[in-house]
């Protein structure tokens, strides 16, 4: 039996009457791809800093690979590779030295030009002082350093923030790649579109309580939103479309016509309800999304972020 | 290894500093300058030069060194690169010695730049031996790293830069600008108190003056000019204000490395 990547039992931080961390338990299994999740606050970063011995935890114990985040911190960190939130760099050094000085004190013998290919930083600007970086080409070259020797588990805190769309789809295709290699990776973030397109399992925190675990699907099954199913019409039928048990708030409005679907099969006899009225020239389906099931964890009403007013049945 | 490898880094890294260069430059050279006007213009002896060189170099030599150690673990706790290193292997007692002899090596380059300046100047204009020039620049050499082994003890206990530099400047006012006066008050409180008589010299209040760095290496370095490596009275002697200078090398450092050891690192 294989050791879990990330063990956490009853760990619990406070600082004075604060509790930041509020008796977490968790197993991140080896081979996955974690997702952690939580708004700013809700004690992802302090989770981290008791994991990589930052500050210890007040009670509880944390273990990385079978091995005491304390007690074994070296050989530990021999096999990780951590993107730390907050980071910082050698304003005056180099690049190819920050990832040269990764290798030296991890006794790693990779070619520091290859991993700085892998994650996009161009040859002209490893050879840059880092203090010139824009904050993309800084997460890159953190994200080289956490690639130096290989490690086995890869923790990542916040490692979209500062990156445009571009850089963020490379690094999910980097994460999955890494994965691939049997890399197991554990990476927070706010940002739940990031999670949901590249993790098998999440954890949800909340002011310091870990209040979900789960699959992304599984979560979202839990959940009663079902998917909403627009279709685009030539004319509109009438608004008697007959019974339908799983398809819920049907409504026929400028020129669409518009359902929930709760179950996956309802889509498609809600579509060929309506093709037999009318014709259907486009289609669009919206499942729930994580940020629903966020908000239903988190207490927080995702569309409250939403700038644009919904006005019912549309104003010309 | 790690050691080895942080020092190595640090040094590339610091030396890459302008600021700390020209703070550097202007006081050995302020230094040796004025050492060399003293030289070119009075009628006094090499020794005496040496002597006089030495103790501007004393109240000099202490700001470049607590200025160049006092961020070495508080400006990368802010810059947030000291979570890079916490996240390789390195401990926090590999991270705070490779800081500490990166520092040091740093210092010894400058005390070692300066002190040949200022020691050159002295025997091209007035001539002297190449051994007084060792002596010189060997003691200054030591009280330097003593002050590096301060500034980077009060950076490794400071939880931001802003109050390292605090500490910083608090010690130098302490033990270099202030220790006249401190040492002169503490003088005629024990007297007022009737724990020692008016004029007498007990050996505390001798010991008193030899404490700060500073004074513990003017003290070593006369006495070893005057030949008295093991004289009878210890306070004139080489042993005990060498045995000053090596309690400081030490003393703060690990002050401040039990400090950071605990630090929460948020």
């Amino acid at each position: 039996m294989t050791d879990s990547a990330i063990e956490m039992n009853g760990v619990t931080k406070r600082f004075g009457d604060v509790t930041a961390v509020d008796n977490v338990d968790l197993t991140v299994e080896s081979g996955e791809i974690f997702g952690f999740l939580g708004p700013n606050g809700a004690g992802k970063s302090t989770t981290i800093n008791v994991l990589l011995d930052f500050m210890g935890p007040t009670s509880g114990t944390a273990s990385m690979l079978g091995l005491d985040v304390s007690d074994d911190r070296e050989t530990l960190h021999n096999r990780i590779g951590v993107v730390p939130e907050n980071y910082g760099l050698y304003d005056r050094l180099s690049g190819r030295r920050h990832v040269a000085l990764a290798a030296d004190l991890k006794d790693a013998d990779d070619d520091p030009d290859e991993l700085l290919d892998r994650v996009g930083l161009a040859r002209e600007d490893a050879n840059r002082p880092a203090g010139e970086y824009s904050t993309g080409m800084s997460q890159r070259l953190a994200l080289a350093m956490a690639l130096v020797g290989a490690p086995d588990l890869l923790i990542l805190d916040e490692p979209t923030s500062g990156l445009d769309p571009n850089g963020a789809r490379e690094l999910r295709s980097l994460i999955r790649e890494e994965n691939e290699r049997g890399v197991t990776v554990f990476f927070s973030s706010h940002i739940l579109d990031q999670v949901e397109a590249v993790a098998d399992r999440v954890g949800i925190m909340n002011e310091g309580k870990l209040v979900a675990v789960d699959s992304i699907d599984r979560l979202r099954q839990q959940l009663d939103a079902g998917a909403r199913v627009t279709l685009h019409v030539d004319r509109e039928p009438g608004r008697d479309l007959g019974d339908f048990p799983n398809v819920r708030d049907i409504d026929v409005v400028d020129g669409t016509v518009r359902g929930t679907c709760l179950e996956p099969g309802a889509k498609l006899q809600f579509i060929d309800r309506v093709r037999e009225l009318t014709t259907v020239t486009d289609v669009h389906i919206e499942e729930s999304s994580l940020e629903d099931l966020f908000a239903s964890y988190t207490g927080e009403d995702a569309r409250d972020s939403q700038s644009e007013p919904v006005v019912p049945g549309g104003v010309a | 290894m790690s050691v080895r490898t942080i020092a190595r880094k640090d040094l590339a890294d610091a030396s890459r500093s302008k600021t700390l260069w020209v703070v550097t430059a202007v006081v050995l050279l302020s230094t040796a300058g004025i050492t060399g006007l003293l030289a070119a213009t009075s009628h006094m002896a090499a020794g005496e030069v040496f002597a006089l060189a030495f103790q501007l170099a004393v109240t000099m030599l202490p700001i470049v060194a607590l200025i160049l150690a006092k961020g070495a673990i508080t400006a990368e706790r802010e810059s947030g690169s000291l979570r890079v290193l916490l996240s390789l292997p390195p401990s926090r007692r590999d991270i705070l010695v490779g800081k500490l002899l990166g520092r040091t090596a740093l210092m010894l380059v400058a005390t070692l730049v300066g002190g040949l300046a200022t020691g050159l100047v002295v025997l091209t204009i007035l001539g002297g031996t190449v051994g007084s020039l060792v002596t010189f620049i060997g003691f200054l050499g030591l009280m330097s790293v003593a002050f590096v082994a301060i500034g980077v003890g009060i950076s490794a206990g400071s939880a931001s830069d802003s109050r390292a530099t605090a500490v910083a400047v608090g010690a130098y006012m302490i033990l270099v600008a202030l220790w006249n006066l401190i040492q002169s008050a503490i003088q005629y409180g024990a007297v007022e108190l009737g724990l020692m008589a008016a004029g007498s010299e007990p050996a505390w209040i001798q010991l008193l003056g030899l404490f700060p760095p500073n004074r513990a290496a003017n003290a070593a370095y006369r006495a070893t000019v005057e030949g008295q490596l093991f004289g009878t009275d210890p306070f004139a002697s080489v042993w005990l204000p060498v045995l000053v200078l090596l309690a400081w090398l030490f003393v703060p450092v690990t002050v401040g490395y039990l400090r950071f050891r605990d630090a929460q690192i948020g």
